[in-house]
This record gives C-alpha cells, structure tokens and sequence, in this order.
C-alpha cells in the first residue's frame, strides 16, 4: 500500500514511468525508422548510371575532389603529348587540343597556353567553370550528394537530438525524484550514439557511386601503381583512370621529370576508397594565372606575355 | 589441361590489363619466380585459367647448366608454380645463372661440349624427378661461342633432347640471333632440329647494334625474324607461338599489330 501510494505520488512530470518509457520507445522508434528511410532514399543514388559508363574524370571527382579531377586531365594530356612544363615549372600547350577532349581538359589545356602553374590550374575562372559543370553532372546522375541534401541529413538528424535532449530531462527528473530510470538510460545513451553517427557521417558520394568505384577498382586493377603498369599500352584514356583511381603516385610514375618540373603533389597510394575534398568554395581572381589565387608566390607565375588572359 | 595452342603472349603484371582483353587468347606464360609457391597466382592470372586459357609456368633461376645439382627447393617452386595454374608443362632454359656461389643475373651460355650435355641431363632428369609435367627447354641466345665447343648448336640440343624425356622451347629469335652474331645458316640449324619434339616457340623483338643482333625483348619483331618463323612453319608447325615482349611497352594497337604478324606468320587464327 505505501508503495503504491508512493508510486503515484512521486511520478515525474505526473507521468509515470512504465507509461512514459513506452510512449517515449514508440517515438523513439518512429523517427528513427523515418530518418533511416529518408536517408536511405537520398543516399542510394538509384539513377546512377552504370559504372562503366563513368569517365576517367568523373571518376577522379568522386575517389579525390577537384584536385584529382585536374590531374586525371593533365595526364590524359601530358600523355597525349600536348602538355608540357617550362623551366619556372610553368605549364606549356604543346600541341592543338586532341579529339575527344572533355571540358576540363579543354579548360586545363588552355590554362597551359596562359602559362599557368600545375598548382594554380584548380584556381584559373576555366578550370573553376568546368569543375563546376562536372560536379553538377555528378550530382545531376545522383552520384554526388549535394550540399543542399547533406543538409537535409544532418537536419533529419536534429529530430533524434530532441529525442535525446527529451530522454536526458527525464532521467535528470527522474534521478532528482529518486525513480528508477535505467531503461531510459539504456534507451536514450544508445540513441545518443545513432545520432551522433548520422551526424557525423553525412556521405558526399552516393551508394551507388560506392559501388561503382569498388566496381572500377576491381575491373582496373592492373593499373594500380605496385603492377606497374606499362602506361603506354594502356593509352591516354588508362592512363586518366589510373590517376582518377590511385592518385598523383600514377602520374609520377608514369613521368617523373614531369610531376617533377611541374611541381606536382605526390600522393601516397590508398587502398580504400579516397575522401572527396571541397565543394568547390575557392574561386578564381581576375582570370589569368598572375592574379588568380594567393599562393602564386615563388618560381610559378606566368612567362612571357601569356598573362593576365 | 590441354597443351599450349595458338598464339600466345608473355603475361607481365605491367601489361595484364591488355592480356586480359584479348577476345581469341589461348595461352599465356608467366615467369616462374615471379609467382609465390604458396600461392595464390595474381588475380588476373586466375581469370585467365577460368577463361580456359593455358598458362605455362616458365622458369629463369633453375640454372640446369649449372656444374652443381639443381636446387630442388627451385624445382619444387617451379611444380608448386605448375600445380597452381594447372600447366600441362614448365618450361627452362639449357643455360647457367650461377655458378661457385656466385649469381650471375643473366642466362649464361653452356660451353657446347661432351661434359656439358652430361651435365645438362644429370640436372633435366633431376627436375623431371620432382616436376608433375613435362618440362621443355629452351636454347638461348648468346654473343659468342666458348673456345672449347666440340659440338655444333644442332648436334649439342639434339643430343641433350635424345638423352632426356625434355620437349623443346625453341626460340626463333635466338636462332636469327645465333646465326646473324656467327654468321651461320639458321635454315640449315631448323633442318637438323628435331622439330617433331618442339612444344612451343619463342618470338620476340630485337635490336642490331655494332654488328651484332641483341635478343632485347624490348624492341619490335623485326621481319626477318618473322620470316624465320614462316620458314619453321613450313617445315613443321609447332602446336603454338608465343611473343615475348619485356619493356618498352607499345601503345596497345602495335602491341596487337605484333600479335596478328606473329599469326600471320604461322597461319594460327587471329587472338586480336
């Protein structure tokens, strides 16, 4: 009799506990299950095309950003003998821009002939205006999650952190009213780590762009820097994959003097699947490479009269 | 298992992406050594078997030449090598590596003597003791001759062939190469071969510098080489060819010009 009495003397908030922990696990439940859903839904990228239809460059957006986008570009030139480097590391057009060439490299082809540096490439109005284009494409083909949806995530998130913040006043109300609440603590402490988790990991590739590079990985392997690949037998068109794939370490191997001169960074070789940089924040200067970026600084810079296009 | 057939190429790591996309490929070889006893054989080798493609284990350090016995922890690698890929034979070269302890890094020429033929057999006998398959041996190619030589290069692989069980490896390029740096016939040598007994032929490229003709494997298949070849076929086709291509890799297309040449030259269907 005088628990009972005590029990309903002492609910928290006049809610009492047995109630409350079902009420709150149904919801919990719900919004989970609704979060779960429409991240799977935004996450699954269902009209992605195929992976053998992805280009070197596309691919290189997704395994390494911009940067590696660039580089797949200028390996496909510089194998292609129509990009070469000038004695202050200053990119040169060697020859008329080949057939089939995408609009990164006619943009990356045309930084050259403005003299623009390997590093000041990603910064030059070209270059910036078609990564642009090819990260729209990207998220267009529902391989890139754009930024606008990653927000809409990590919001779907938020949902879970009011059920936590919910679960964390009632079991501080409960502890104040001396009421059992190890349930609770239980249900809200795991809750807590789920959030945490889809907060934290809010992907900017799709599922099936995961998919399709674990894809290409496999079908390319022999282009993986440890077989050594035999470059000019697989083209300029393998040679682009290899970099989109494994990095600069590609385009070092494949011309040493060249990554060199150019100053090109040297990636270490990853094994997994890489992280995608940036969303594309920085933007050129005024146009040409003597204006463009802030890092200009040293041997780089523009030659000849080639400035300022 | 079925023995090597058609034309075939050398599957390197560094070209495996090309090897893989070649619709009519048959066969293949990879270098022993380069395969782990332990397994397993690189992927591509595996995709290569599962497409029913012969692959034959081709060894370069067993030294059967060699005046001290063959290694048998080098004749197990080479079975183990076989069993792995499920070759119907290995192949070696009739040439020394090491001698006194000292490795020599490249394949030596045998002096063409009595002594040698001994030696040559004790050590062939040796390896078909331990080895699951058949074992075809290879002549090689080399820029001089010994003082010493009682026979000639005929006499000398005919004698080692009718001593052992051994099929042979011939390597037409090395026979251009014999008789450009000797200034001999090679007609004259495919005419005393026992051609009957030839498992599968070598081709590859080359370069002539200074008056002598460099077995490189780096170069294209110059056309007299290739017109060797014809001439072999005429007299006794081999069951199959196989290009040997080790550096200085051509754009794909040369690559496969090179293979349809070499089946052109032999009749054998297109692999391209």
């Amino acid at each position: 009799m005088i628990e009972l009495a005590a029990d309903f003397d002492f609910d928290t908030w006049g809610v009492p506990s047995r109630t409350f922990l079902i009420i709150y696990l149904v919801a919990t439940v719900v919004v989970v299950v609704g979060v779960l859903i429409f991240r799977r839904r935004t996450l699954t990228g269902r009209s992605a095309p195929p992976a053998d239809q992805l280009g070197p460059q596309q691919v290189a957006y997704l395994t390494g950003g911009e940067d590696r986008a660039v580089w797949s570009s200028v390996s496909s030139l510089r194998s292609q003998g129509v990009l070469g480097v000038g004695p202050g590391g200053e990119l040169t057009a060697d020859g008329p821009l080949p057939t089939g060439a995408t609009p990164l490299d006619q943009a990356v082809h045309y930084a050259a002939s403005q003299r623009c540096s390997a590093r000041q490439l990603r910064r030059t109005e070209w270059v910036t205006r078609a990564l642009d284009q090819l990260r729209d494409g990207l998220s267009r083909h529902d391989l890139l999650v754009t930024p606008e949806r990653r927000a809409a995530l990590r919001l779907g998130t938020l949902l879970l952190a009011v059920m936590v913040a919910l679960g964390v006043a009632r079991i501080v109300a409960g502890i104040a009213n001396d009421r059992p609440v190890w349930y609770l603590v239980f249900i809200v402490g795991a809750l807590a780590v789920l959030t945490m988790v889809l907060f934290v990991r809010v992907p900017r590739r799709t599922r099936a762009a995961d998919a399709a590079l674990l894809n290409l990985r496999h079908r390319n392997r022999h282009l993986a820097p440890g077989s050594n690949p035999a470059y000019a037998v697989y083209g300029a068109a393998g040679t682009a994959m290899a970099v989109a794939l494994y990095g600069t370490a590609s385009l070092w191997a494949l011309d040493p003097a060249f990554a060199q001169q150019a100053d090109i960074q040297r990636e270490t070789v990853t094994g997994g699947a890489g992280t995608v940089t940036g969303d594309g924040g920085t933007t050129a200067g005024a146009g040409g490479c003597g204006s463009s970026g802030g890092d200009s600084g040293g041997g780089g810079g523009c030659g000849g009269g080639g400035c300022g296009g | 298992m079925t023995g090597p057939h058609g034309v075939g190429i050398g599957w390197r790591p560094e070209i495996a992406g090309f090897v893989a996309e070649l619709p009519g490929l048959r066969f293949v070889e990879v270098i022993a050594e380069s395969v782990p006893a332990a397994g397993p054989p690189p992927d591509a080798l595996v995709e290569l078997r599962q497409r029913g493609v012969t692959v034959v284990p081709h060894g370069v350090r067993l030294s059967l030449g060699g005046a001290e016995p063959v290694e048998p922890a080098r004749v197990a690698h080479l079975a183990a090598v076989a069993e792995l890929v499920a070759a119907p034979l290995v192949s070696e070269h009739i040439a020394f590596v090491r001698a006194g302890g000292l490795e020599a890094g490249h394949l030596l020429p045998l002096p063409r003597t009595r002594e040698a033929v001994d030696v040559v057999c004790a050590n062939v006998a040796r390896a078909q003791a331990d080895l699951p398959v058949p074992i075809a041996l290879e002549p090689i190619a080399a820029l001089f001759d010994w003082p010493d030589d009682e026979l000639d290069e005929a006499a000398f692989l005919s004698e080692i062939l009718a001593r052992t069980d051994a099929l042979l490896l011939l390597d037409i390029a090395n026979v251009h190469a014999n008789a450009v740096n000797r200034g001999t016939d090679p007609l004259a040598l495919l005419d005393r071969l026992p051609l009957e007994r030839v498992a599968y032929v070598h081709v590859a490229g080359g370069a002539e510098q200074g008056g002598f003709y460099h077995d490189t494997h780096t170069d294209p298949v110059p056309a007299p080489v290739l017109d060797l070849l014809t001439e072999l076929c005429e007299r006794h086709r081999p069951p199959a060819v196989l290009l040997e291509r080790d550096g200085r890799y051509p754009p794909a297309p040369d690559l496969r010009a090179e293979l349809d040449a070499v089946a052109a030259a032999t009749g054998f269907p297109l692999v391209t």
